[in-house]
């Protein structure tokens, strides 16, 4: 007897190929056949009418302190997410020595958006210093499985201490780190992540930014010696050039070391439209050379989000809010309380009173926000308030303190034509989502979803099978998780079954559910029924279960 | 003026224009177009807090009065 069947449903099975009516059998935690399943079973789930396929497997996640209070990676998990990679952009959570905690969690804080509560020992269970300690301690109450990846910069800072944000590494050093990285990959991760980019919470470069090529060249041959696994890296993406560089770089240590590398992020933007499609065409020429070089792409647009608590670009076209916002908070409010200022500030903005610059924006959240308002256009909320929109910014502003976040939706990577294309491209990796990052920030769970609904219904750039392949089956070749990605029999029974015409990520939302009561920002998925960890049931029909089925993978 | 009636080429790099650009973090960044002595225009991005110091050290109060300024405010601005 099988512990589960899945009938009826469209088997989509990671591989590209076009779904088939089938049934899944399921047994002790692996897919145990495929086709007209005969058999019974003590649980039998009917997916008539909608697709059953790999789970989904997200590359690009920081979800290393979240798992230690959240074995679920909530909402992830919801949106069909059956796999994670923490321990992205140089940062893990181990291997950390006790005393220097503090150093790797305002480096977290700086990129997670974390209060400090959440690293408490209240919240974490703070007991391991080595990699196998760490894993050891999240795999118990895991519902999805993990595949960590080791940061640079934890490697860096366990050999060196404080030095690892000073200097060099000293040959010793070097050494020392390559036994250090050796044994972390024994012990559960599945890759090094480092960073050109990142800083801790004084503003000051993370240690893996202090490496010299050669230590990154002698990383990544244990790399090469431990089974040719990943290395991950941030690029100073905000610079086509220079990324364009760190392709040249990780092409030439992929080839040296036979190893995958893949950077982050790559996304489009209006302002420099060039820049993209040159990164893509050169990741093709080191392709063609024979390098494993994988750019990760996000699928969802990016949306500004600002306050008049900080001064933000987004209102420097506007004199009179520039010189406003340039003052001190105090004098700041003060101003703001001024009718004379606010009638020029409003005046700044146009013959429509902002309307055309503010009355789509939404308001999101901040700690002060009218819940009344949040959620919903700013245009409406001034109609309704008897103000033009730019004078509705103002009052809503100051009469929360500041406090009040307003988002403009779509303000980049949000060009479908354009997009579509890049994203089916077969040498880009979609990823980059930031699951567990940017928490104050913006939302950054769902991307699954609006692949379906922008690129698969709405674009036609993927086939229902392409998309799956995509995010499952791909994502499983290019970082080596042999088990995972496809529905074959014997492989582990990560599935999810969704609905192929409303399958999308749903508003985001701000809520209160990070240790400390810290503000994040997610999205529900909708269109996921089933979601299935290695054969149990983790979530269905809009609620999670107790499952706890998930593993450390690799 | 040069020999010809046209204007002298710049000696050094000049700020031609400026774009916003939603930056990853999800705040709006500064898109600086940068024409180099040679005549390359290249870009160099910029966040908030360096975008409002750029606009002070160049005694203005919008993006748009940054065309023509000197590259050299902009590391006056970091």
């Amino acid at each position: 007897m099988y512990d589960i069947v899945i009938r009826n449903g469209l088997v989509v099975d990671g591989d590209g190929e076009a779904g088939v009516l089938a049934d899944v059998a399921i047994e002790n935690g692996r897919i145990a056949a495929i086709g007209a399943v005969t058999g019974e079973a003590r649980r039998t789930i009917d997916a008539t009418g909608r697709v059953v396929a790999p789970g989904f497997i997200d590359p690009h996640t920081h979800f290393d302190a979240q798992l230690l209070w959240d074995g679920q990676a909530r909402p992830a998990l919801e949106h069909g997410v059956t796999s994670v990679i923490p321990g992205n952009c140089s940062l893990s959570l181990a291997p950390l020595r006790a005393a220097d905690r503090a150093t790797v969690v305002g480096m977290f804080q700086q990129i997670e958006e974390m209060p400090p509560e959440a690293f408490t020992e209240k919240y974490a269970k703070w007991t391991w210093e080595d990699f196998a300690g760490y894993c050891a301690t999240i795999e118990p109450d895991l519902a999805i499985n993990v595949a960590p990846l080791v940061g640079h910069s934890l490697i860096r800072l366990w050999v060196m201490g404080p030095d690892s944000q000073q200097r060099a590494a000293t040959p010793a050093e070097i050494t020392a780190m390559q036994a250090l990285l050796r044994q972390c990959m024994r012990d559960g991760a599945i890759g090094l992540s480092t960073s050109f980019v990142d800083v801790d919470a004084n503003g000051r470069p993370v240690p893996s930014r202090f490496a010299q090529f050669d230590e990154l060249d002698a990383l990544c041959q244990v790399l090469g010696e431990e089974g040719g696994r990943m290395l991950q890296v941030v690029p100073e993406f905000y610079d086509a050039d220079i990324t364009i560089a760190r392709i040249d770089q990780l092409a030439e240590l992929s080839l040296k070391h036979g190893i995958p590398t893949t950077f982050s992020p790559v996304f489009d933007s209006n302002a420099t439209p060039k820049a993209a499609p040159r990164i893509l065409d050169r990741v093709a020429e080191q392709v063609a050379r024979g390098a494993r070089v994988w750019p990760q792409m996000q699928t969802r647009p990016i949306d500004i989000s600002f306050s008049l608590l900080n001064p933000s670009l987004f209102l420097a076209r506007l004199p009179r809010w520039v010189r406003v916002l340039r003052q001190p908070l105090e004098k700041r409010l003060a101003a703001l309380e001024d009718a004379e200022t606010r009638r020029m500030m409003i005046a700044d903005c146009g013959a429509d009173g902002g309307e055309a610059m503010f009355g789509g924006l939404v308001v999101r959240g901040g700690d002060r926000a009218p819940q009344a308002y949040v959620g919903r256009r700013l245009g409406d909320i001034a109609r309704e308030r008897g103000e033009g929109a730019a004078e509705a910014v103002l009052n809503i502003s100051r009469e929360n303190g500041l406090d009040v976040a307003f988002l403009a939706a779509n303000g980049g990577h949000h060009d479908t034509a354009r997009i579509g294309p890049m994203l089916a491209n077969p040498l880009v990796h979609i990823g980059a989502s930031d699951g567990g990052a940017h928490l104050a920030s913006f939302s950054t769970y769902g991307d699954t979803g609006y692949l379906f609904s922008e690129f698969v219904r709405k674009s036609g750039d993927f086939t229902l099978e392409q998309a799956v392949k995509k995010i499952t089956a791909d994502t499983a070749d290019i970082w080596g998780l042999k088990d995972r990605g496809r529905l074959k029999p014997g492989l582990a029974a990560d599935i999810v079954v969704f609905d192929a015409d409303t399958i999308d990520r749903l508003e985001e939302r701000a809520v209160h559910d990070v240790p400390g009561e810290g503000l994040r920002y997610i999205r529900s998925a909708t269109g996921v029924d089933v979601v299935l960890v290695n054969g149990a049931v983790a979530w269905a029909h809009g609620a999670y279960t107790d499952a706890r089925s998930g593993a450390i993978c690799g | 003026m040069s020999g010809d009636g046209g204007p002298c080429p710049p000696t050094e790099a000049v700020i031609v224009g400026a774009d916003l650009a939603a930056g990853h973090d999800g705040a709006a960044e500064l898109v600086l177009r940068i024409r180099y002595a040679n005549g390359v225009v290249g870009n160099v991005l910029l966040d908030a807090d360096a975008g409002y110091a750029l606009m002070r050290n160049c005694d203005i109060d919008s993006l748009d009065g940054l065309a023509g300024q000197s590259w050299r405010k902009i590391l006056e601005g970091v």
